[in-house]
Order: structure tokens, then C-alpha cells, then sequence
């Protein structure tokens, strides 16, 4: 089945944690969309193994690496296509040329950054594209270095430094959200000093605006970290109730309502606490289970 | 017994509910005044309630929390007195996953009610399926709760996803005899 869509509904932060999560191999291609007279029609390819981004290039003739490669004036455009075919469909083309003894590591390294880390975490600037994610492609070797990197580390580089987070808008968590870890202890990822601090409330029991006012941030800055540390799988935001239930005295429109069509439920005086013992309902009867079960039976 | 019924914005609760009760379904739809216009000109705004009465003694409760992505104290009161609830995601609709897996966070925050996920709309263009839906819902290994294809416009289809929701309530009751499904 398909997975694609646009990334004003799907932002590429939520690919990225998807791809990740799902450990997925394949190729994610992103059409870039442009709100310009004149579109660009520009289109990344981002392959990924087991959920790691292994290389990334803008042009689909698999010769990517190899015009990097041959743009630092490390090998000539010639002599780099005929490693490319020497590499085969076994080793990436980085780790044939080091074996070879063509480039140093840290060589490979560079690569990686320009080809990857720099090029995927531009995209985090796009308002909209549109994506397809293909599972069947094999890896092109001759596109790879022999590095590779969490989609979620890519993420984080992406969002950290993304100005205009107009198309995540609607994805950003509300400011009466808690957060809480999703992890067992500490983060392996490397955080910032301000990510840490927020890192710190991770017991679910401040909101977000509690949480802004006591470190003198910006709401929209402590949203966007919220939301930049759930999408690489660290914290959950949890939403909490907006309002309470009215008191008896002055029950709103919406209870008098509800209390007149729906005898059964109970409703509260005031607000009460959370993980409350006593507001949970009652076990059923097995007797009543098989009669219903009995029943829809006939229905279905 | 009350069962709730969640879900993103037209992912079908109100239609779900519609399906299986006996009674008019109490119908709180107000015009909507947010981007639900969007997808659609009415929403719930307090909730559905729908009635199965299945013996002179016997009924079961259906609720439909609100559709706008407001978590207000309705939304509490119906997780709270719900012995399970079924969330509904529409599969082509992956803009409502994050929505989708925050329902499911509050969920569990205030309650250990048992979860079925109710996949809709998968006849559409571009459907996710069942596994991919999973992963975006954050459920990462093979621990996670009954998926089931349901179309809230067909009854029989309901009646099905209300019986999986039902057995899979009896299987997480300790203690409780386990009705078949005869």
C-alpha cells in the first residue's frame, strides 16, 4: 500500500520518525513544490536502511556521489564513474574507494555531511511537496558512502535551525499539554542546553505554559522544542483538560444537555483528579457480556 | 456498559454510533467554527449517544467523544466511565495520525480501559495500511492493541467492531468468564 502525501499534512519530521520507528529500507522521493510563477520541480531522493539515512542526492542517475567526489578535485569525473562500476551492487562506493586507499576517512566523512546532514536538513525549509516513499528500490551503492545516521538525529539537526515553522503550525503541541519521557532515562541523542531544560519536566505534571514562564521562553519556542523532541521519539505531549466540569449550582448548557440523554453517566461536581479510584466504572457481567455478544451476533 | 468512540475529525464516530443504536442518536452536532469547516460544516461538540438495548434489563452505551481537538471536561468524564473505547483513524487521512496518537495518549493518562483501533475510510485513495498506521500511531512492537477494518455506514460492519471491542474487554478482565463468540 502507498505511503505518500504532502507535507503541509504529513511534515517531513513525521516521515523521518515514521521511517525511523518502522526501521524501514527504501527510497523516500520528495517533489518540491514551489509557490513561485515559475515552479522549480526540484526532487530529492533520500535512501534509507533500516531506518538510517544512508545517502541523499538531487538528481536520480545515481552519478551523485560521484560528481561530489569529483567536484572536490579528489578524482577526476571519468575516473570516479569507472569506481562507481567497479564498486558493484554489494559495497557502497565510500567504503570501495577507502578500501582502495583513494580516500582518507575523514574524506568519507565529508561526504557524508555535504551529501546528507547538509543537503536532507534544507528540506525541513519546505512549505509544501509532495512525498512517495517506494520499499522495493534496491540501494544504489554507487549513491553511498558506507555512512550512515538516524533519520531522528537528521530531524533534530533540521528542526533546530528551521526559521519559518509555519507549515507545523497546526502540528504543534497546545500550550495546556504536558509532556512526559517516552524513553528510559537519560537521552542518547545530543540535546542542547534549552532542550535539556525542558527535558527536565518530563514528570507530566506541568503544562506548557508553566513551563515557559518558568524558563522565561517564548510558548511558540517551548512548543517547537516539544514538538521537535517528540518527532525524534524522546517525549509524548499529553494533552490536558481545558476546562472542568461546572459546579451543581451552575451546570453548563452542554451537561444539562447530556445529563437529560445519557442518564447513565455520572457527572462530576467539580473537577477531580486525576487517576481518580473511584470515578472507574464497574466491572460487567459475564452474563451481560454473552447475552450482548450473542446479540450483536445476529447483527453482524 | 459504555463504550466510547474517539477519533480525529471525520474519521466516522458520529456515523459509527448512528449504525448500531437503537434510539435516535442523540445528536449534539453544532455548525463548526474552526478548520473543522474544513472537512466538514457540522461537528460534535458535546458528544453522541447512541442506545443498543439488547434485553428488557440489558443496554449498551455508546458515546462519541467531541470531534474538534479541544480536550475539554467532557472528554474526561466519557474516557472515565467507559469500560473500553474504540478509536477510529480514517487510513488515508495521515495528517490525523499525530491527532490520532495524542487521543490515545490522553486515553491512557486517565484510563486503563482496554483500546480497539478502528481503521475507516481504507476503500479511499492512498490508503495507509494496518502495519504503517501502527508505527504512526507509536506503536513500535508487535504489543499493541486489535486493529480491525471497520465502515461505520454498514451496521453489520459496526456490529463486528463492537463484538472484537467486547472480547477484546473480556480478555483483559482477570477473573471474568470469557464470553465465545457463538
Amino acid at each position: 500500500m502507498a505511503i505518500t502525501g504532502h507535507l503541509i499534512e504529513f511534515s517531513l519530521a513525521e516521515i523521518f520518525q515514521f521511517l525511523e520507528q518502522g526501521h524501514k529500507t527504501g527510497l523516500l522521493t520528495v517533489f518540491e513544490q514551489s509557490e513561485s510563477e515559475t515552479p522549480k520541480n526540484q526532487v530529492h531522493y533520500i535512501w534509507f536502511k533500516q531506518g538510517r539515512i544512508v545517502a541523499a542526492a538531487n538528481r536520480s542517475d545515481h552519478h551523485g556521489l560521484v560528481s561530489l567526489i569529483s567536484h572536490r578535485g579528489w578524482l577526476g569525473d571519468h575516473a570516479a564513474s569507472r569506481f562507481a562500476q567497479q564498486c558493484g551492487t554489494k559495497v557502497p562506493l565510500g567504503l570501495y574507494l577507502k578500501s582502495q586507499g583513494i580516500l582518507s576517512a575523514e574524506q568519507i566523512k565529508l561526504l557524508f555531511y555535504t551529501q546528507v546532514m547538509r543537503r536532507v536538513c534544507a528540506l525541513f525549509t519546505l512549505l509544501d511537496g509532495w512525498f512517495h516513499f517506494d520499499s522495493k528500490v534496491t540501494l544504489p551503492m554507487d549513491e553511498m558512502t558506507g555512512l550512515s545516521a538516524p533519520a531522528t538525529e537528521v530531524t533534530l539537526a533540521g528542526l533546530r535551525v528551521l526559521k519559518d515553522w509555519s507549515a507545523l503550525e497546526s502540528k504543534l503541541p497546545d500550550p495546556m499539554s504536558t509532556i512526559v519521557s517516552t524513553i528510559e532515562g537519560k537521552p542518547n541523542l545530543h540535546l542542547n542546553s534549552t532542550e535539556w531544560q525542558i527535558w527536565e519536566y518530563t514528570n507530566g505534571n506541568e503544562m506548557l505554559l508553566s513551563i515557559a514562564k518558568q524558563l522565561q521562553l517564548p510558548i511558540r519556542k517551548v512548543q517547537q522544542i516539544v514538538f521537535r523532541l517528540s518527532v525524534v521519539g524522546l517525549i509524548e505531549d499529553v494533552p490536558m483538560v481545558l476546562s472542568s466540569a461546572p459546579a451543581n449550582s451552575q451546570p453548563s448548557v452542554f451537561a444539562e444537555e447530556a445529563d437529560a440523554i445519557a442518564p447513565s453517566l455520572e457527572f462530576p461536581t467539580a473537577a477531580k483528579p486525576a487517576k481518580d479510584k473511584a470515578a472507574e466504572p464497574s466491572q460487567v457481567s459475564s452474563s451481560f457480556l454473552n447475552n450482548l455478544m450473542g446479540f450483536l451476533k445476529n447483527k453482524s | 456498559m459504555r463504550l466510547v468512540v474517539t477519533g480525529p475529525v471525520s474519521a466516522g464516530k458520529s456515523t459509527f454510533i448512528r449504525s448500531i443504536s437503537e434510539i435516535e442518536v442523540v445528536d449534539t452536532d453544532r455548525r463548526a467554527t474552526d478548520e473543522t469547516t474544513l472537512l466538514k460544516h457540522k461537528t460534535t461538540v458535546a458528544f453522541d449517544f447512541g442506545r443498543l438495548q439488547f434485553s428488557p434489563n440489558m443496554a449498551l452505551h455508546l458515546y462519541g467523544t467531541p470531534g474538534q481537538s479541544r480536550f475539554d471536561f467532557m472528554w474526561d468524564i466519557l474516557i472515565r466511565q467507559a469500560h473500553a473505547y474504540i478509536l477510529l483513524v480514517a487510513a488515508h487521512r495521515p495528517q490525523e495520525f499525530r491527532y490520532a496518537r495524542r487521543v490515545l495518549s490522553f486515553m491512557r493518562q486517565r484510563s486503563p480501559a482496554p483500546v480497539l483501533i478502528g481503521l475507516t475510510h481504507t476503500d479511499q485513495p492512498d490508503p495507509w495500511d494496518a502495519e504503517n498506521i501502527l508505527i504512526a500511531l507509536g506503536y513500535l512492537n508487535d504489543n499493541h492493541p486489535p486493529v480491525i477494518t471497520v465502515n461505520p455506514t454498514q451496521p453489520e460492519s459496526v456490529a463486528q467492531s463492537v463484538m472484537a471491542l467486547i472480547q477484546h474487554y473480556c480478555e483483559t478482565q482477570a477473573g471474568v468468564t470469557q464470553p465465545s463468540l457463538r
